[in-house]
């Protein structure tokens, strides 16, 4: 990113002049207070907002130019965590986890036998049919991150992942980032909970009131959080 | 990417949208089917009023007068000319035979006819007409031409009659147009109406699949689909109705209009019709998709 401002008309600047850079394979850890920023820079990054200034570079390409016919294919290799889940009551969690992969025209029977491997890795498969509102917030925070891996995306962005969770759910649903980090995806998480950042011991950029106030890896990193 | 899963997925949404908002879906195939009824009607209609035309037409015969003194020879001469004009059959009437044919018509009065001290009427020429001659148009340019012969004085073809039952059919040819029209624009409102309905219930499905990388067609394609299917759906009720319309209700008008000789095959919907149907019922299912996906499917 560089030199984003995101601004809404009669409201002051939500993202002021931000300059951030984020390598492929990287893990990064976005947090700050609540209000200061980190879900709209979220939403930057997979267009669903545009910058009102500067520039957004996504693997090369400048999605703050892109046409919106682009943005369906730009976001096919971006997974999302929401916070808010955004999964449908009357859909299976199957059903709920191949939408992304529906909409890419994949056979039948290949939406199904790779929702429950995805399902299979956030422990879920045995949950394969059953409605949504069925589930736990930490079973629906782990379907979430189900959906936003089938497609194997190179990008990983999660909105407060664990914001519903015990804290051993937590550590499960941090691990299984980890580990998908560890496979390649560049994963990006916002977070305001102060243990994650000092547990995992990642590149942690600190926002607050829409400027990037501070950055710090591993260790030091815990110390943004003072 | 595969076209076939895209399609089975498409189709699959579809039929799970009017599964999940069967009412209004049932209004809307409901109204579709009363105005493809309504046009499927109005095209039997047309039908036997242009089998009636087609069949007075073949009454109808165009009788050449001839002038007084005209000799044998000439009479022959024109005869044939006629036939050549026309390529119809022509059939010489004696001024004998035109009396006797009168006072046939005329029953009882046409005795006083017997009291004429000469046989006022002149020799004649009946010419059947081919088909293709029997348009109004084409047999008004025929007499005129015929006018231009040597030695006639007068042709008749009962140009009243014909015109007029022609009018009368433009006429409903051109109502039936309109309320066509009329009636196709309903449909696509009324479609249009339940398909807003169905986007509007499944807003939360439209934000996620384009959250996940669809693309606008992509999300746009099974409303176009629920709107083509009830379309089908309507024509194949309306085929029906009008099926059993021809069963049940075809027999009591022929028989209540049994002078026209309606027949009962032609009441019934003909391949042709159904074809109508089932392409107007697609096309008024497909536009009322097209506006609501237009008007109310911000992507």
């Amino acid at each position: 990113m560089f030199h984003v401002t995101k601004a809404y008309p009669g409201d002051p600047p939500v993202l002021v002049d931000i300059n951030l850079d984020v390598q492929k394979g990287e893990f990064v850890f976005l947090t700050g207070p609540s209000g200061a920023g980190k879900s709209t820079l979220l939403k930057l990054m997979f267009v669903a907002e545009r910058p009102s200034r500067g520039q957004v570079l996504i693997a090369g390409r400048n999605v703050a130019r892109l046409r919106a016919g682009g943005i369906p294919y730009l976001r096919r290799n971006i997974g999302v965590v929401f916070q808010d889940f955004k999964l449908l009551p009357t859909r299976t969690v199957a059903e709920n986890v191949g939408f992304t992969l529906d909409v890419l025209g994949t056979p039948r029977e290949v939406v199904r036998a790779r929702s429950l491997k995805a399902l299979k890795s956030v422990g879920l498969e045995h949950k394969a049919d059953v409605l949504p509102p069925k589930l736990s917030g930490g079973e629906q925070q782990r379907v979430v991150i189900a959906r936003a891996l089938v497609n194997d995306p190179a990008i990983l962005l999660a909105d407060e992942p664990t914001g519903n969770l015990d804290p051993r759910l937590t550590v499960e649903i941090m691990d299984l980032l980890c580990d998908v980090n560890a496979r390649g995806t560049t994963v990006v998480v916002a977070t305001h909970d102060a243990s994650l950042i000092e547990r995992y011991q990642k590149r942690t950029l600190r926002l607050e009131r829409g400027t990037l106030v501070a950055e710090a890896l591993g260790h030091k990193a815990a110390a943004l959080m003072a | 990417m595969s076209l076939t899963a895209s399609l089975s997925y498409f189709g699959r949404t579809a039929l799970n949208g009017i599964w999940r908002s069967p009412f209004v879906h049932v209004i809307a195939v409901s109204s579709l089917a009363i105005a493809l009824v309504g046009f499927g009607l109005a095209r039997m209609a047309q039908a036997q009023l242009d089998k009636l035309l087609y069949a007075l037409g073949g009454e109808v015969e165009m009788t050449v007068y001839l002038a007084d003194g005209t000799t044998p020879e000439k009479i022959a001469e024109l005869q044939s000319a006629l036939a050549q004009r026309t390529s119809g059959q022509t059939r010489l009437v004696s001024p004998a035979e035109a009396l006797g044919r009168l006072a046939e018509q005329l029953g009882q009065q046409g005795e006083a006819l017997q009291s004429l001290a000469e046989n006022p009427l002149p020799w004649s020429v009946e010419v059947t007409l081919p088909p293709l001659a029997r348009e109004p148009e084409a047999l008004e340019q025929l007499s005129q031409k015929v006018r231009t012969l040597p030695f006639v004085t007068q042709v008749d073809y009962g140009q009243e009659a014909l015109e007029r039952l022609t009018a009368i059919a433009r006429a409903l040819k051109l109502g039936s147009l309109i309320a066509f029209v009329l009636v196709f624009l309903t449909a696509v409102v009324v479609v249009s109406a339940t398909l807003q309905l169905a986007i509007y219930s499944r807003r939360e499905d439209i934000e996620i699949q384009k959250l996940v990388g669809a693309t606008d067609r992509f999300v746009r394609a099974p409303f176009l689909i629920e709107g083509l299917l009830q379309g089908v759906v309507a024509a194949t009720l309306a085929a029906l109705a009008l099926w059993a319309f021809a069963l049940f209700v075809g027999p009591r008008l022929a028989a209540l209009f049994s002078f026209l000789d309606l027949g009962t095959a032609a009441t019934r919907p003909s391949p042709r019709l159904l074809l109508e149907l089932y392409g107007i019922g697609a096309a008024m299912g497909l536009c009322g998709s097209v506006v609501a996906v237009r008007r109310f499917l911000h992507v």
